[in-house]
């Protein structure tokens, strides 16, 4: 009898901490608000979203956001309730809800034509629907090879290396000194990925083009077609594993945190990593001086591209309640003031796609300004690699092996077969 | 097995009555509407689940169908091969070891031992963590703990991460995985080992059986229909490995430790659903085939002993 | 064949004998195997004390050493930050909800199912009963993940009461085998006493049958109460309004591999354990108790 007192205790406890939250949750804005759901979930920049709501709530009487930071969008899409508006990260797997039109068509909005064009064309260059403007940019991240000034300054390097013979010279200054040139953590796949791939694969190949050719070869992929990753992929990738001399012997028992640690207490001259990995950086070690530069894989610096993604876009789902849909634009017009826009960019070291923006000034990334706005810019090779296909683990195999025939017939033959299912 | 009879006006029941015959109402009722909930919430997603392996369908949006492209598919990709060579390995490997270890603690606990319960708590605790967390206490030891140790006593084998190691990750996987399973198992076997009444082993012991003896001629035909279970239980759990791998390895280095869950979850979140529907159907009928080859094979070893 | 032998294996607890516990009592006491399992036990104890320890420390205190370094100074701060960052006592207590009801429901179905399928053997249908769930005891999980999440989304129980009804539906199959395992062993006569008694089906389930089943209720509980506690997948898949999330998922926020803060996490982990410890020091006093009572014949 004693256990059965004890569960009913319990159960009538729990119920008492449960419920006050259960009907917290059922109450709407208070007042007669529209209240819609916000959903960011870019860790480091939650607190910031917050107070962007916080300030939005507090400004007017119509619309009460709340910012949602950890469901998951595809189960949320899959019950029929997505989220009012969303503020993530635009990759290959958000492009499928363009793809299979579940995004609401935002052309028509006066924030779509203070788009930058080339930025824009970020999204459509993994997926579009119908000619619609189904996401608009908000950030834009772009990414190139973080070096420490300190030490350049301490090997006698004294501007950033602007072709690849200069970049290798650079290389061969950190060894002599006994210095690693490049911290490599092949440990966390994405890592290599982002990297030291799709720094040397974009500052070769024309990457959209590539991918785009690629998909209309669709099932004759293979020696015949017009692209391959056997013929496209195969210099670069001999390039990167050229490279490998310049990097620590550990770096497969290296992961992500490793780096920056390492990187922060000056183990190495170099690091490719994005500016995600600054802030982790400094937060180790805010003495850090740093500074970031496109890679140069060819020995033609006009040729010299950097990394770029869309950090964070905007979209809004097709189906949604009048009311919600035009408070959601009510919030997304907020968002997307000049004002807001590039205040965000330039304290989260990213970029601003709106035309005309101001630059982004602080020396850890501005090394990327100038490509950034004239255009030279790539979306990673990486990316564009449906998820199913584990291409970041390709990659370390074949660092590890230096199998480079392997890599590119494992892509080719995986993208073979993918047409073959997709295309049915 | 006695009928209750059922008065003439309760016509529902009276229909099921007749239906069974003459097995009493209160019966069908403990049993009937349990089937039909899990009927509904299992086996009908289950159906549906299939039905969508033959099409292309994301979750969302539109789809159609495609026929039997996604299982041609799915035959000809080595991902998934390996994906099931890896996890069929591993899930062997990992059976024999939990059930053999399990076994050894498990009736080390029962004998005359000092701190009896305080040391059957102590291995119960494994228990208590979800394995995604296991995984991550596990990955920084392996990595970094280990290594440094083992260059301290210079034992060469251990001195780099194996989890780095194309060749050898798996046995970290296997140690993990069983590392959470062998708790689970241990209660089963220690449940099985308390109903051999310690008459039986005193009698064994007077007439002079030493350990080995006693543990096959005794022990281990008791302990028998435990071993069923606990084999085809935890093999089945072992086919279906997770969250150790992702914590552990991320089904790396390269695709040495990816298992057949973690690729066919992967299409759910990557918006290639249908065809890992296909993959998750094959998988279904791989472990399906398993348990019953598993268990005929008792049954004739069974019978055997 | 394999179910017959059970029978005999599994000794029905018969409550009302006593005799003389067969625990050592002074002399007997194997020592030798006594140090080789408290050694085996190290195994289990280090990874756990690491846990502890990384929770304690700082990410400047991770980065050195083996790991197993003593935490010094300890850092009592991170519970504090995970306490915060996670909102931890809203998601224990849908923790805590959703176990409860997974807990009690599967007990109770779960026992009911197994006593009627296995106290009417003899009818094939209830042992056709028994092989369709067990069949759909190897059901993957992902199989049937996207169906019912849009399935419980379109009947409105896309919340914590849908994920402890899949919880429950779930581990039917499970719980009945361990149940029918055990009732077997119960004899029949104690039920048929009963009945000539007067009692009907559900007084016999309820007086006879539900005591004696104490033992195997604390086991199938306690595992009930560990895959509900740790679940991560489906509480995410099925539960729309993120405020009604449970521990794990909130916590999910941590393993996002672009913050390092570790220790934190672990500090979040070690408060999620707590409940888990508790539960679990309770069943097993029960666990361990029936099989004393089990093992007297």
């Amino acid at each position: 009898m004693s256990r059965r007192t004890m569960m009913k205790t319990v159960g009538l406890g729990t119920a008492g901490l449960a419920v006050p939250g259960l009907v917290a949750g059922c109450s709407s804005g208070g007042g007669g608000r529209t209240s819609i759901v916000l959903e960011e979930t870019k860790p480091e920049v939650i607190p910031y979203f917050n107070n962007l709501v916080a300030k939005f709530n507090a400004s007017q009487k119509s619309v009460s956001v709340t910012h949602d930071s950890s469901s998951s969008l595809i189960a949320a899409f899959v019950r029929g309730n997505p989220p009012d508006i969303d503020c993530d990260n635009y990759n290959l797997t958000t492009s499928i809800f363009v793809a299979r039109g579940v995004l609401a068509d935002l052309a028509s909005l006066p924030q779509a034509q203070t788009i930058e064009p080339n930025i824009q064309a970020l999204v459509t260059q993994y997926a579009s629907y119908k000619g619609e403007t189904s996401v608009l940019p908000y950030s834009v991240a772009a990414e190139g090879v973080i070096y420490n000034v300190d030490l350049f300054d301490k090997v006698g390097v004294s501007a950033v290396p602007t072709t690849l013979t200069e970049f290798l010279a650079v290389c061969e200054k950190f060894k002599s000194a006994g210095i690693t040139p490049v911290y490599q953590t092949y440990g966390d796949t994405w890592t290599t990925q982002q990297g030291l791939f799709d720094y040397t694969v974009g500052g070769m190949i024309d990457v959209a083009g590539f991918y785009k050719q690629l998909g209309a070869a669709g099932t004759n992929l293979g020696p015949n077609s017009s692209v391959s990753f056997e013929k496209d992929f195969t210099e670069p990738c001999k390039k990167m594993l050229s490279l490998a001399p310049y990097f620590n012997d550990n770096a497969i028992s290296k992961h992500y945190a490793d780096g920056n640690t390492a990187f922060a207490a000056g183990q190495a001259g170099m690091y490719m990593q994005g500016p995600w990995a600054v802030g982790q950086v400094l937060a180790i070690n805010p003495k850090v001086k740093m500074g970031t530069f496109p890679l140069p894989a060819t020995d033609d610096a006009s040729q010299t591209k950097c990394r770029a993604n869309l950090d964070l876009a905007i979209w809004l789902p097709r189906s949604q309640g009048s009311a919600q849909r035009a408070a959601a634009i009510e919030f997304l017009g907020y968002l997307m003031q000049p004002s807001v826009v590039n205040a965000y960019n330039q304290a989260n070291l990213a970029f601003s796609p709106l035309k005309g923006a101001p630059p982004q000034t602080s020396p850890l990334v501005s090394g990327l300004q100038k490509y950034v706005s004239s255009g030279a810019f790539y979306q990673g090779a990486g990316t564009y690699v449906p998820l199913t296909i584990p291409v970041g683990n390709f990659i370390q195999e074949m660092m590890l092996t230096g199998n480079v025939s392997g890599f590119t017939s494992s892509m080719d033959g995986a993208f073979k077969r993918l047409a073959i299912r997709t295309s049915a | 097995m006695t009928a209750t009879s059922a008065p003439a006006g309760r016509n529902p029941l009276r229909m099921l009555k007749n239906l069974f015959f003459p097995v009493a109402p209160a019966y069908l009722l403990m049993i009937i509407p349990a089937i039909v909930l899990f009927t509904f919430f299992i086996i009908y997603p289950t159906i549906q689940g299939m039905f969508y392996s033959f099409t292309n369908f994301v979750g969302y949006g539109t789809f159609h169908s495609i026929g039997f492209a996604n299982y041609k598919a799915a035959f000809s990709d080595p991902t998934i091969r390996d994906s099931y060579g890896f996890t069929l390995l591993f899930a062997v490997v990992a059976c024999i070891f939990t059930n053999v270890v399990a076994l050894a603690i498990a009736i080390a606990l029962n004998a005359k031992i000092k701190w009896r319960s305080g040391l059957r708590t102590i291995f119960f605790m494994p228990m208590v963590l979800s394995g995604l967390i296991v995984s991550y206490i596990f990955t920084f030891i392996i990595s970094t703990s280990v290594p440094i140790i083992s260059a301290a006593i210079h034992f060469a084998p251990l001195e780099s991460n194996i989890l780095a190691n194309q060749h050898l990750a798996w046995l970290g996987v296997v140690f993990v995985a069983s590392w959470v399973a062998i708790p689970g198992a241990i209660i089963i076997f220690l449940a099985g080992l308390t109903g051999i009444s310690t008459e039986v082993y005193e009698a064994v012991s007077i007439d002079g059986a030493n350990v080995w003896t006693t543990f096959r001629r005794i022990t281990f035909p008791l302990l028998f229909s435990f071993l069923v279970i606990n084999t085809i239980l935890t093999f089945k759990n072992f086919l279906n490995v997770y969250d150790v791998v992702v914590g552990l390895t991320g089904g790396g280095p390269g695709t040495a430790t990816t298992s057949v869950a973690q690729t066919i979850f992967s299409g759910f979140f990557n918006g290639d659903y249908a065809y890992q529907m296909a993959n998750a159907v094959i998988f279904f009928l791989i472990t399906l085939f398993f348990a019953v080859f598993q268990l005929s094979v008792i049954r004739r070893r069974g019978g055997g002993l | 064949m394999a179910t017959e032998v059970s029978t005999t294996a599994v000794v029905a607890p018969r409550i009302r004998t006593r005799r003389p516990r067969p625990v050592p009592e002074g002399g007997r006491i194997n020592w030798g195997l006594t140090i080789i399992v408290a050694i085996v036990s190290l195994i289990v104890i280090l990874p756990l004390y690491f846990a502890i320890a990384m929770a304690l420390k700082s990410p400047a205190q991770t980065g050195t050493g083996t790991g197993f370094n003593f935490p010094w100074p300890i850092q009592w701060g991170n519970f504090r930050a995970a306490w915060d960052l996670t909102d931890t006592p809203l998601a224990a207590s849908m923790s805590l909800l959703i176990t409860l009801i997974a807990v009690a429901g599967e007990i109770i179905v779960s026992a009911l199912a197994a006593w009627a399928i296995v106290r009417n053997w003899g009818h094939w249908q209830f042992r056709a009963t028994f092989g369709y769930l067990m069949i759909a005891l190897f059901i993957p999980f992902p199989v049937v993940a996207l169906p019912q999440v849009k399935l419980m989304s379109a009947i409105g129980l896309d919340n914590p009461f849908g994920v402890a009804i899949l919880h429950i539906m779930f581990n039917l199959a499970f719980n009945v085998l361990l149940f029918s395992a055990f009732i077997r062993g119960i004899p029949v006569e104690l039920e048929e006493s009963a009945r000539l008694d007067g009692c009907s089906t559900w007084q016999t389930f309820r007086r006879i049958v539900l005591p004696l089943l104490a033992p195997i209720s604390a086991t199938v509980g306690i595992f009930a109460f560990l895959q509900s506690w740790n679940d991560f997948m489906m509480p995410r898949l099925i539960t729309s309004n993120p405020k009604f999330q449970t521990l794990p998922v909130v916590q999910y926020l941590f393993q996002d591999q672009f913050t390092t803060n570790i220790n934190v996490a672990f500090a979040s982990y070690l408060m999620a354990l707590l409940p888990t410890l508790v539960a679990f020091l309770i069943a097993q006093r029960w666990v361990v108790s029936g099989i004393m009572r089990g093992s007297i014949k």
